[in-house]
């Protein structure tokens, strides 16, 4: 007898087709993001507001209310969506460009109102859409487009660690990095994600995920060796872990 | 400061307090704002009061968030506004933009000061191209409503929600720091409009259907040659329904003046001591600076001599006005750059001059 062992999450659209490119680490974040809406039963109670590059497909995958926030704003969005709807489930789905660069302002603050909202940053060390550009959180000696010798400190800085800064706002109450280059990592990101989400609905404040992703095009590397670098240079910089979560237990 | 509810005399109030106390009466569920003379009051009235009713506030971290606060709280159908100042109105034209093509009922308040760059507190008409034209990207109009008295200010703070939701379209409400910082009597009436539903757009969450998406992004060029085509047959509508001026004795006319906002106060005085001295002078103030009342002036030019606008600028509804006019008659002008309206005396002795 036949047993079904794979389903789609309902929270996707039926049909939908990721329009990633291979071995891209986005359509893993979309679908562990769809599942834990089934798992929370959170799907027809959600309102998301997008971003720009890569990130703003989500809308075109699950199927949420959604509106499109210029570059930057979504946080700014999200805010004024949970201000005017407080008992809805609200959250972000941004790249590292949109949450850390031009909208670190509304990140932020967003983080320091403790805003009910679920923020997950999509960090892959690059401008993805856009063709490979030096970000926020390109790594010192990468090369993109637009640092073709490599990041080095005099031109460009340096890269910045996003849950470090959140966690340290006192209105988030929740900031986790986690990756998604591992089986085991995808349940720990899927995890963080539910925990996340959870919080919110208790409104005890801010909450947010980076997830280190691969963007094997514009690293210009196979989907094997992009989560190779993942594991080997991202995480050196960036490195995974629950860096605050207000419902653990205090631990000293 | 107190709000108060529907009043049954005349109270002495502030053009700010004035339109802060209409946005509450028009059901204003969420303000977003930062603080930039001379409209500080309005957020300031605001904070106090959206807590005090439960409704929502927040002092944003920049214009930028502000507005797009308000993007958010339209997106679910709320009566949602900002309001600001000249060069701070600059820092959101990307999101009227985004608001115009999202089609959202949003609401700005854009009180006037001197520019261009920082300029100055004075009262100034220098942002009719900001608000009128736009400085965002793209093929957009917004609805921009210009009041000359405080009593205005809150009758048009009503309708500015009103056809914000009623065409889903981002309204300005354009004073200037004169209207924003005098007191005047004003009296309240209750939300005259009727409610509008919200319900067959607005983001709730997508029970027991599909989700909504309120977006701008159009990937194909034949897309977006759909939606501009529907959209501008929205604003023709709207230019059929809403254009509202004020026009005095333009019957027999030989000249009509042409002023918006507070400095049409002065103009109506010169053209009534004109009147007395025989001068057959007419009155013609907009009301919605867009839709502009070109149909309406350019009837009048085929009866009258000439057509003298007035503003406190170096110019900006003039274009609007010639345009109209299409060169049939001759539009003079006369202004003051920034600051105070110019005199009544001034402008008698503009007009004396021009119909000798």
């Amino acid at each position: 007898m036949a047993v079904q062992t794979f389903k789609l999450p309902k929270s996707l659209k039926e049909g939908a087709k990721f329009s990633f490119c291979p071995g891209c680490d986005h359509g893993v974040a979309v679908r562990i993001l769809a599942e834990v809406l089934d798992e929370l039963g959170l799907t027809e109670n959600t309102i998301t507001a997008t971003s720009i590059g890569c990130s703003v497909t989500i809308y075109d995958f699950i199927n949420v209310d959604a509106i499109e926030a210029p570059h930057g704003r979504a946080l700014a969005e999200a805010t004024g969506i949970k201000r005017a709807r407080p008992d809805k489930c609200v959250f972000t789905y941004q790249g590292d460009g949109d949450f850390a660069s031009i909208g670190i302002g509304e990140s932020l603050h967003c983080a320091l109102r403790g805003e009910n909202i679920t923020a997950i940053c999509i960090n892959n060390t690059t401008y993805g859409m856009t063709g490979g550009q030096l970000g926020p959180t390109t790594l010192l000696g990468q090369k993109t487009t637009t640092s073709p010798t490599g990041r080095n400190v005099e031109y460009y800085g340096y890269p910045i660690k996003i849950a470090e800064h959140i966690a340290l706002c006192d209105g988030t109450a929740y900031s986790a990095r986690v990756s998604l280059d591992t089986v085991a990592n995808i349940k720990k990101a899927k995890q963080a994600i539910k925990k996340a989400f959870e919080i919110q609905m208790k409104g005890l404040g801010f909450t947010f995920i980076e997830i280190l992703s691969t963007c094997p095009t514009n690293w210009k590397m196979t989907p094997e060796q992009a989560h190779d670098r993942v594991r080997n240079q991202m995480m050196e910089v960036f490195k995974p872990g629950v860096y605050k979560d207000i419902t653990a237990e205090k631990t000293v | 400061m107190e709000c108060l509810q529907k009043t049954k005399k005349k109270v002495l109030m502030k053009g700010n307090y004035a339109i802060a106390n209409a946005a509450v009466m028009a059901g204003c569920e969420c303000y977003f704002g930062y603080p930039i003379t001379p409209q500080s009051e309005i957020g300031e009235f605001m904070s106090g009061k959206m807590q005090e009713l439960k409704r929502a506030y927040v002092s944003a971290e920049s214009e930028l968030a502000a507005i797009n606060m308000v993007i958010g709280a339209c997106s679910t159908g709320a009566k949602a506004m900002t309001s600001s100042s000249s060069c701070a109105v600059s820092l959101m034209q990307e999101a009227i933009s985004y608001a115009s093509a999202d089609e959202l009922p949003i609401v700005l308040v854009s009180v006037m000061r001197g520019g261009p760059g920082l300029g100055n507190i004075y009262p100034s008409q220098g942002d009719y191209n900001q608000a009128v034209i736009g400085g965002g990207n793209g093929d957009y109009q917004t609805i921009v409503l210009a009041p000359s008295t405080v009593q205005e200010c809150v009758d048009l703070t009503y309708k500015a929600f009103y056809l914000a939701h009623k065409y889903k379209n981002p309204t300005i409400l354009l004073a200037d720091g004169l209207l924003g910082q005098m007191m005047e009597p004003v009296e309240f009436t209750e939300y005259p409009y009727p409610e509008i539903d919200n319900s067959s757009w607005a983001l709730s969450g997508a029970k027991g259907r599909n989700g909504r998406i309120i977006r701008s992004y159009a990937p194909l060029a034949e897309n977006q040659c759909v939606f501009l085509n529907k959209l501008y047959g929205k604003y023709k509508q709207i230019e059929e329904n809403e254009t509202e001026w004020e026009e005095i004795d333009t019957e027999d006319a030989d000249i009509v003046l042409i002023s918006f906002g507070s400095p049409s106060r002065n103009v109506k005085s010169a053209m009534k001591i004109c009147r007395k001295e025989g001068l057959k002078v007419g009155f013609l103030r907009p009301i919605t600076l867009w839709p502009f009342p070109s149909k309406r002036i350019a009837e009048l030019s085929k009866k009258v001599k000439m057509f003298l606008d007035i503003e406190v600028n170096m110019g900006q509804m003039l274009k609007d006005v010639k345009l109209a006019v299409n060169g049939a008659v001759p539009v003079e002008f006369f202004n003051r750059p920034v600051g105070n309206p110019p005199e009544v005396d001034d402008i008698v002795n503009k007009i004396r001059e021009i119909m000798k």
